[in-house]
């Protein structure tokens, strides 16, 4: 088992630095000038130059990348060319609210789209089954922003429930960090107010990021749970009178949940990187729209580090996955 | 079957009820604007950010009225014309040449720690600025050198230039004044206080940071005994500046009270939030052009009847249904706020007997090319205007293709003369009221700048503009200018558009609102804003 997770912790390792050169790579061939960007409109070619010198651009490009996989391995992200930022302090800023977003739309997926999974399955070609699959189809057929301004429209503005955006109140101020996560450290600050509202500000853009998720979860342990519900340790179940809620919660799901846990790591990783249109919405100071504000700027070294970063996040759920399965599955461990 | 769909929808009816248990409070209407004690504070829903605060390294919108909130400078642009008023300067004297500038300083001025703003402090800002040569250093950078800033006397500063520089007034609002104790004790080895800077002030202005939430809100609270007094009767406790990145996510802040002021609705928008009770639109003419610019110096476009022929086929009016009505027709190069503007004499109008005309003195009397158009990616008006030329020079059989590309791309293809394309659409804004501050965007020193993409080209148009920036008496400066508008409409360098207005909707308690074309897009003075009861 140690030499099977060594094995992959250095697959980890290679890939990182490929994800590093494919990135570099991608930034320094796009068009534009990223110094000219930041020197703004109406510069000098003098001050371009001042940029340029500054952030080392004025260097060969193979000396640019040995400079940032050096400062990359010692923890050093860069400084963002266009607002002078450090990117490494940027991104534990912007990480934690993207992180604790995708937690909870997962938490709410899984929550929502495995009971109902199971029922799909359970009530199979009835009305109940055509609702949920109703809820499916539309959870992954409506984007992630219509979604999001359906909701503040409908929930927010008319209904008023629920506020609009951002992550607490305007008076409200931030809980003094543990985790960096509002709820969590809200909770071990003993602050309850500023927990209520911060649940009450992540409820509206959870469910928009959630869609997708729930709908596949919902689709995935569905069909699992009809392939178990067969099966023959099932009707033998059945024969010794166990109850029908017992026999569906704890057998069938058991055995149901492992492809909808392996989707649900997969899942997680396209949430971390895909928030960027539920963060434009609800105005969610997350890693999605600085990367995108970032990108769209000619602003290489936050895209590179977000990216790094949600890169690093993906292939470490998958890490885990694959850890997991060695772990369930001998067959697997022996077979590397 | 035991499981029945019943318990379920009573598991749903839990899981709603711990939604609305969380959501409850936040349920009730938002306040329509915050409370500190007795006073108010107003909220600004803005989509832009504010990464960068430091006055001597950035100068967009957002960040400017924020520096404008925190900072003070020798001068400031009030009103509508806009006019240049003494702030931390009482008076100024100019020589004849206009090479050496005096300003006289208030004597109560005091920065927010309580350190006066002497004559040292606008030398050390003014010498910061040079030094660090970013932001607003372009602006004076050519004729003032840091040993050419004097200290008279506490109260009084000198500026010698190198050269004479008439428009030396009209760039100075920007340069705002920064308390050198502060800047240096809080410096990053020799970086003049760059790093603290970026997220925190040392001015003298009429409000103090008090959160600064980068990517969330930025907070500010109002100096009671601001040096230069407040002139509302209950000034506001302070203002939040809160990002509200989505069109559709201000108009809804607006309309539920959650916002007091929002800039960035679509035009639709603002036509309709301003039927709506208990909210009122500012609208006001702005000094931001708007331009389709010709790469002159390149085929098909370095031939002038092509020009005229472009020009005279495309549809004005167009541009004031893109807006609804909300904007107006250029009348000259310059923006109708820039001091010496002219109505230019048979400016350039749809025309097709002319276009035609102009089509058949040109080398392509057939027509038969295709044009192609750049603009900002996403840009919807931008996208429309292309829209509109296609359909404009059909008549002439000429095509266009539309390219569109991010902002950096877009600067990157104008930056080289080979690659700049046929048509680009460009929104300029000069930064100050002098005619220079327009008239420069025509001089080579420009080519290759966002608005110097056309690579216009007339040696007498050059220096004539040379000439003007040297000229102290006013008198002499405007027909040299007057000359200049004619000049360039004549060579028809791009399609003249319009001049969108600007607007901001905010809640009809929201008072002291006071318009200045030369503040950017989105800009706004907060220092005169107050909440009505």
């Amino acid at each position: 088992m140690a030499l099977f997770v060594l094995k992959r912790a250095l697959l980890l390792g290679l890939m990182l630095i490929g994800l590093i050169l494919i990135m570099f790579t991608i930034s320094h061939v796009a068009p534009g000038d990223p110094a000219a960007v930041a020197a703004g409109p109406d510069a000098t070619r003098e001050m371009v130059e001042v940029i340029r010198e500054e952030y080392g651009l004025d260097e060969p490009l193979p000396v640019q990348f040995w400079i940032y996989l050096t400062n990359v391995l010692q923890g050093d992200l860069g400084r963002s060319i266009r607002t002078t930022r450090d990117v490494t302090h940027d991104l534990l800023r912007y990480f934690p609210a993207t992180f604790e977003l995708v937690m909870v739309a997962m938490l709410l997926a899984v929550l929502i789209g495995v009971p109902l999974g199971m029922l799909a399955a359970v009530f199979r070609d009835r009305g109940l089954d055509h609702a949920i699959r109703l809820v499916s189809v539309s959870s992954v057929a409506l984007p992630m922003f219509w979604l999001g301004l359906l909701l503040q429209f409908f929930i927010s503005l008319k209904l008023g429930w629920l506020p609009l955006g951002g992550q607490l109140g305007l008076l409200t101020e931030r809980p003094p960090p543990i985790t960096h996560l509002i709820l969590v450290d809200a909770l071990l600050r003993g602050q309850f107010d500023v927990f209520r509202e911060a649940l009450a500000h992540i409820i509206l853009p959870a469910i928009a990021l959630s869609a997708p998720a729930l709908a596949a979860i919902i689709r995935v342990n569905r069909a699992e749970m009809i392939e178990v519900l067969h099966q023959d340790f099932i009707v033998t179940a059945r024969a010794h009178g166990i109850s029908q809620f017992r026999i569906v919660a704890v057998y069938a799901l058991r055995n149901a949940m492992i492809p909808t846990l392996a989707m649900i790591g997969l899942r997680f990783g396209w949430m971390l990187g895909g928030t960027v249109l539920v963060e434009g919405v609800f105005d969610w100071p997350g890693i999605g729209l600085y990367a995108v504000q970032s990108a769209v700027n000619s602003d290489f070294q936050p895209v590179m580090g977000a990216t790094l970063l949600i890169g690093f996040s993906f292939m470490l759920a998958n890490f885990m996955i694959d850890i997991a399965y060695g772990w369930l599955d001998p067959r697997l461990r022996e077979a590397q | 079957m035991q499981l029945h769909p019943r318990r379920f929808a009573r598991l749903a009816a839990l899981l709603t009820a711990a939604v609305l248990v969380a959501g409850g409070p936040a349920a009730e209407t938002a306040q329509a604007f915050e409370r500190k004690g007795d006073k108010f504070i107003l909220v600004f829903g803005g989509r832009q950010p504010v990464p960068q605060l430091d006055p001597s390294q950035k100068y967009d919108w957002s960040t400017r009225m924020m520096q404008q909130a925190l900072y003070d400078a020798l001068v400031k642009y009030e009103g509508d014309p806009p006019e240049i008023k003494p702030w931390l300067a009482e008076r100024w004297e100019v020589s004849p040449d206009a090479k050496v500038w005096t300003f006289h300083l208030v004597k109560t001025a005091k920065f927010h720690n309580g350190d006066p703003v002497d004559a040292e402090a606008v030398r050390f800002s003014f010498e910061r600025t040079l030094k660090i040569n970013k932001g607003p250093a372009w602006m004076l950078s050519s004729v003032l050198k840091p040993e050419g800033i004097k200290v008279v006397d506490p109260h009084t500063i000198r500026f010698e230039l190198t050269d004479p520089f008439a428009p030396f007034l009209s760039f100075v609002p920007w340069w705002y004044v920064m308390n050198p104790k502060q800047v240096l004790a809080n410096q990053d080895g020799d970086d003049l206080g760059q790093k603290w800077l970026t997220d925190n002030a040392a001015g003298s202005g009429p409000f103090r940071i008090k959160r600064w939430e980068q990517g969330v809100l930025y907070e500010l609270e109002a100096v009671p005994d601001y040096w230069k007094g407040w002139r509302q009767e209950k000034p506001l406790a302070g203002v939040i500046y809160k990002l509200i990145r989505e069109a559709a996510s201000q108009k809804a802040a607006l309309q539920r009270g959650e916002a007091d002021i929002v800039e960035g609705l679509s035009p639709e928008d603002f036509d309709i939030v301003a039927k709506m009770p208990g909210i009122k639109v500012e609208n006001h003419p702005g000094m931001t052009t708007f331009g389709i610019k010709f790469n002159v110096q390149q085929p098909p476009m370095d031939d002038i009847n092509l020009r005229k022929a472009v020009a005279h086929a495309f549809d004005y009016e167009a541009f004031l249904k893109i807006y609804n009505g909300n904007a107006k027709l250029q009348t000259s190069p310059f923006p109708f706020a820039t001091k010496g503007h002219i109505d230019v004499p048979g400016f350039t109008r749809q025309d097709l007997d002319k276009a035609r005309a102009y089509l058949a003195k040109s080398r392509y009397p057939d027509g038969g090319i295709e044009l192609e158009y750049v603009y900002v990616q996403g840009l919807e008006e931008e996208r429309k205007m292309g829209l509109v030329l296609i359909d404009n020079l059909k008549p002439l059989n000429i095509s266009v293709k539309m390219v569109p590309l991010t902002w950096p791309n877009m600067t990157a293809r104008g930056a080289k003369l080979e690659s700049s394309p046929d048509l680009m659409a460009i929104f300029a804004t000069p930064v100050a009221t002098d005619p220079d501050a327009v008239a420069f965007q025509y001089h080579k020193e420009s080519w290759g700048k966002y608005y110097g993409t056309s690579y216009y080209d007339n040696e007498k148009v050059w220096s004539l503009i040379e000439k003007g920036r040297r000229v102290a008496d006013w008198s002499e400066r405007a027909p040299i200018y007057a000359e200049i508008q004619k000049m360039i409409t004549a060579d028809q360098p791009e399609i003249f558009g319009m001049l969108a207005n600007r607007r901001w909707a905010m809640r009809d308690y929201v008072k002291g609102f006071q318009f200045s074309p030369v503040r950017f897009t989105g800009e706004v003075d907060l220092y005169t804003l107050e909440i009505g009861e």
